[in-house]
């Protein structure tokens, strides 16, 4: 087995409001290696989503360590995240997130543009033909189908040439043969750039197409499955 | 190699920067925060622009009235060390010495007032001297002798002819057709000579103890002039002139400006209120777009520079845009003053766009900054939920525009008490808005209106502010409008349309009636005759107010003069009696100013010198005189039995028209000795100037209406779109679209009514402070705006939310 990436031990959130506080996840651990796949499932309101925002330093724990790409996230400030986030890690949301002002091209070079590199036109149009998108990369997010707006996210996601994926519920919002079809390409995707996937779902089938699935439950980590697939990664 | 490629994507990744900032301007909600900017530059730009064009106006023709641009005067000769200090300075100078002397023709004498003036004078202005040859002088040189027309007749002589003046024997040269210094004062019966200076002393007129006034004459730059002024001390008896301190022209066009200034002072308020509001709800906006660039890995200065870049975009737009509207609108709003401006203009410069770019930028900083940088500290998490940003507003930011707003007006106390009196009447009004609120909640209604009374009561923060914002603007847009009714309403009343256009005075009692018959067959609108008797005022209560020191620094000026008296048997119709009643016997009406200065109350005993008799009187009324009307006017009215036995003259006024001047150029060949004064060419341009003042001030009353609008409208608009979830979530409870929209109505209908009513109130609270105190005019109710106002609310809110209302409920 190859170098864990990302590492998190005893992991805790907890949230005051009102005085009283709110333990949302506790006393999390777990390691996830170069190139694997592990969907984090659970019932709505579990968890798996603060634990995503943890994981990718978009927020901070209560207590616990979390190492992603051999940096202790603990040390790192703000920015240095947000610079971790542009050079290593991308992101698919439940709700697509485009810029509405933007057309689809542009919103594929995002990334680089926010790294300072400027719009690298014919990355981002390979990236949305092999999304299926070729032809539209002119159309603004408004004149695409809630199908269409998460392959421009995809693209987008791959921009950067990412280590991580993070993808919460990528298919929530879309219907079932829309969900599927997304769901195929993210796989083929994440296959033919040899990144890491880390899924949030809360559905059980689509998880089982990871190589790992762990699950959440009233802020714990209640179990850890190797898939069958898990061979074919290693 | 690597420095080019690197260079080569930069420039397209600014490019896309621009392109990325120009569409998020022109497709999200930032076009109300341009239009604000645009209004707030444009109307800094056209009012000051414009402020500054009359203010250069106003001063050339005080200065022209002055005869320079500053006068020193002194009952002795003028103190060497001021015009060595002019000389210093290398001012413009001329001088005048005038007394009053004997004229004596081959037949007859009169005293006549000399003006003794050297070749320079006047400094400014128009003396226009014409000879029997119809040619034209504008300097009197030595040896030379100009007379009013009138002197003419009083002496029966002619130009050409030998007039002594004093002891001195001089040819008339001419008549005087223009004096700059001339007041309007038809009392001014000693007619006027001009002679040179050289020639003073040939009059032997100057003697010890005899009255003379020595003037001085200035021009050059405004700095120098101040150095000049404040080199040396003023002696008793010593005064400086200048147009500022003789500002009788332009009372009404000082009040004018003042309000100029106090509607430049609204617009740029709400104007702000709309940037702050528009941009606060651009913020909360884009929160979300700013966690996922930031997901993405966008550091601060990235994000910075891209909101940078966008406001720098909307400035530019709104600079360059509210300059050229502002150019617009000041012409726009000098299209109706065509008249009262001279034909040739001073140009304005550059400092209103400078003014207008610095207006712009001090309240821009914090109503963009503050939620700009709001927006910068929201937290990459939001991408995922709504948390609060835990950081503080930058508060501090609103320094840059008050520090700016207390340099700028630290001196200008009535800027002050409007802006105290503005926090507290808003304060007052959100609580006696919220009472209604409660006092509404109080009886029973139907479903859509207990539902919308309760979401008012559920958020009292959130209702408050709207319903302040909202009652306060429309009470400024009310004051404003009220104001310039106000001003307009005042100065018609003060020159009226049928205001009379000449005055006849000096008739003889023996010429009286037959004076009258001939305007009454001509069927001529004129006064009563009324009897003229000059006069001073020497003892009050027995002080005498020459000796005693309690008078000695009073700023009456009839203390220093004698004034004309008259006697009636009642008081003109037109004099409004402010205390007291008049009576039939030993009684005198005092007007309010000179009794205020006098400190005189009813019943004072006041005791007069009439042709070295003593006459005494008792106050019995004070009046409020309008001294602009042009109507035969007095300071002290006495009862008949006071005055009645002494000699008098007679005088009257009276409308003409132009088919009258064969009938006014009879009366001066036939009655010689009565001085006919025509001021019709000065109360016609007098009534076009009111005329067009006022129509340039509901321009003016227009823009603030407007912006006004604007700022309610984009409240109102923002309000509804906060709630557009919510009402998503009525609907997918099951709500009707008929009850979603009763409700929202019967919310916005409260709002708006409860609005219209408080601000109502405050309206006429302020107009009525700033009309006894700003203006000092006298300030009355306006009952149709009690109705009219709440009726405007309603129609403003069923405007801006109409088309919003059909929007949020259609089919989800
Ligand atoms: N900022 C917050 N304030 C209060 N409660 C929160 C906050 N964030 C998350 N929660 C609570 O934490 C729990 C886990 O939320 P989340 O991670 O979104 O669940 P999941 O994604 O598994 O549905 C939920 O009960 C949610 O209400
Ligand atoms: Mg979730």
């Amino acid at each position: 087995m190859s170098e864990p990436i990302l590492k998190v031990k005893s992991l805790s959130k907890s949230i005051t409001a009102h005085g009283n506080t709110l333990s949302i996840l506790s006393d999390i651990s777990l390691q996830v290696c170069k190139a694997e796949t592990v969907a984090i499932i659970g019932t709505s309101g579990a968890g798996k989503s603060t634990l995503m925002t943890l994981l990718a330093g978009l927020d901070v724990p209560t207590s616990g360590e979390i190492e992603l790409l051999g940096q202790p996230l603990s040390q790192l400030d703000d920015e240095a995240r947000a610079q971790l986030r542009g050079e290593s890690i991308g992101f698919v949301f439940q709700s697509f997130l485009l810029i509405p002002s933007l057309n689809a091209i542009e919103n594929v070079t995002l990334p680089t543009v926010l790294r300072g590199e400027g719009e690298d036109q014919v990355k981002a149009k390979a990236l949305l033909a092999s999304v299926g998108l070729a032809g539209r990369e002119l159309h603004l997010p408004t004149q695409l189908s809630g199908g269409e707006q998460q392959r421009v996210a995809l693209a987008r996601a791959f921009m950067s040439e990412p280590k991580i994926l993070f993808a919460d519920e990528p298919t929530g919002n879309l219907d079932k043969k829309t969900a599927k079809n997304i769901i195929e390409l993210l796989f083929a995707m994440n296959r033919d750039n040899g990144t890491t996937l880390i899924l949030v779902t809360h559905d059980e089938q689509l998880a089982a197409r990871c190589s790992r699935i762990l699950r959440i439950d009233d802020g714990k980590l209640v179990e850890e499955i190797i898939t069958a697939k898990a061979s074919s990664v290693l | 190699m690597n420095a080019i490629s690197s260079s080569k994507k930069s420039t397209l990744n600014s490019n896309l920067l621009l392109r990325w900032s120009w569409r998020e301007i022109y497709s999200a909600q930032l076009w109300p925060v341009v239009a604000a900017l645009v209004l707030i530059v444009a109307c800094v730009v056209a009012l000051s622009a414009l402020a500054m064009r009359v203010e250069k106006v106003i001063t050339a023709e005080g200065r022209s009235m002055l005869a320079a641009d500053v006068v020193q005067t002194s009952s002795y000769p003028i103190n060497p060390l001021i015009i060595d200090k002019a000389d210093q300075l290398a001012l413009q100078q001329s001088a005048q010495v005038s007394f009053q002397t004997m004229g004596f023709s081959d037949t007859s004498m009169h005293l006549i007032s000399v003006k003794a003036v050297d070749s320079f004078y006047p400094l400014r202005g128009e003396l226009r001297l014409k000879t029997k040859q119809e040619t034209l002088s504008q300097h009197v040189l030595p040896g030379e002798l100009w007379v009013a027309k009138r002197v003419l007749g009083l002496l029966d002589v002619e130009v050409g002819q030998t007039l002594a003046v004093g002891d001195a024997e001089l040819v008339i040269s001419g008549i005087i057709e223009a004096d700059p210094e001339l007041v309007f004062n038809p009392f001014n019966s000693i007619p006027a000579v001009f002679i040179h200076e050289s020639d003073i002393e040939k009059t032997g007129a100057l003697q010890i103890g005899s009255r003379v006034e020595y003037k001085r004459f200035f021009n050059g730059a405004d700095n120098k002039l101040d150095d000049l002024q404040n080199s040396v001390e003023l002696q008793p008896g010593e005064k400086w002139l200048s147009e500022k301190n003789q500002g009788n022209s332009g009372g009404f066009i000082n009040k004018a400006k003042q309000y100029l200034s106090l509607t430049i002072l609204m617009v740029i308020a709400m104007a702000s209120l709309t940037l702050v509001l528009t941009c606060s709800h651009y913020a909360s906006g884009r929160a979300q777009t700013i966690a996922m660039l930031k997901s993405l890995g966008a550091s601060r200065v990235w994000l910075k520079r891209w909101l940078m870049i966008q406001v720098a975009i909307l400035l530019a737009i709104g600079l360059v845009v509210g300059s050229l509207l502002g150019i617009v609108i000041e012409a726009l709003l000098r299209l109706p003053l065509t008249d009262v401006l001279p034909k040739e203009l001073p140009s304005y410069g550059f400092l209103p766009f400078l003014m207008g770019a610095s207006v712009a930028i001090l309240v821009a900083i914090p109503a963009l900054g503050i939620p700009l940088k709001k927006l910068l500290d929201t937290p990459a998490i939001n991408v995922l939920q709504q948390t609060k940003s835990k950081t503080k507003a930058a508060w501090w930011l609103i320094l840059f525009p008050l520090s700016a707003f207390i340099y700028y007006y630290f001196d200008a106390s009535m800027v002050w008490l409007v802006l105290v009196g503005l926090i507290v009447l808003f304060t007052l009004l959100a609580l006696v808005s919220y009472a209604c609120i409660l006092l509404v909640s109080r009886f029973k209604w139907g479903p859509a209106m207990s539902l919308a009374i309760s979401r008012l009561k559920r958020s009292p923060k959130q209702s408050l502010m709207q319903l302040a914002a909202l009652s306060g603007s429309l009470m400024l847009i009310a004051v404003i409008w009220l104001l310039r009714s106000d001003l307009v309403g005042d100065w018609q009343k003060a020159v009226p349309e049928n205001a009379p256009n000449v005055f006849a005075v000096n008739i003889n009692p023996t010429e009286l009636p037959g004076y009258l018959t001939h305007f009454d067959q001509r069927k001529i609108e004129r006064s009563e005759a009324f009897p003229v008797i000059r006069g001073r005022l020497s003892h009050i209560n027995g002080t005498d107010v020459y000796r005693a020191e309690q008078y000695k620094a009073n700023p009456a000026n009839i203390l220093k003069r004698e004034v004309n008296f008259t006697w009636l048997e009642t008081l003109p119709s037109y004099n409004q009696v402010l205390d007291g009643q008049w009576g039939q016997s030993q009684g005198v009406s005092v007007e309010q100013k000179v009794a205020r200065q006098l400190g005189l109350t009813i019943g004072d005993k006041l005791t007069f010198t009439v042709n070295s008799l003593q006459v005494t009187a008792a106050v019995n009324s004070i009046r409020d005189v309008h001294w602009q009307s042009m109507k035969p006017n007095f300071i002290f009215i006495f009862t008949p039995d006071v005055l009645q036995n002494l000699p008098a003259t007679w005088m009257l006024s009276a409308r003409v028209s132009e088919q009258d001047n064969d009938l006014l150029n009879q009366l001066s060949r036939d009655f010689p000795t009565i001085s006919l004064i025509d001021f019709r060419v000065l109360g016609n341009k007098l009534q076009s100037m009111l005329a067009q003042v006022s129509l340039s001030l509901t321009v003016l009353a227009s823009i603030a209406v407007l912006s006004g609008i604007l700022l309610m409208f984009t409240l109102l608009r923002l309000s509804l779109k906060q709630r557009q979830s919510e009402v998503m979530l009525y609907r997918t409870l099951g709500a009707t679209k008929k009850r979603i929209s009763q409700t929202l109505w019967a919310e916005y209908g409260l709002l708006a009514i409860i609005a219209g009513f408080v601000a109502t109130v405050g309206a006429e609270l302020l107009v009525y402070s700033l009309m006894q105190w700003g203006f000092k005019l006298t300030p009355s109710l306006h009952v149709e705006m009690w109705l009219v106002l709440p009726i405007i609310a309603l129609l403003i809110v069923l405007g801006s939310l109409r088309s919003l209302f059909k929007q949020l409920l259609t089919p989800l």
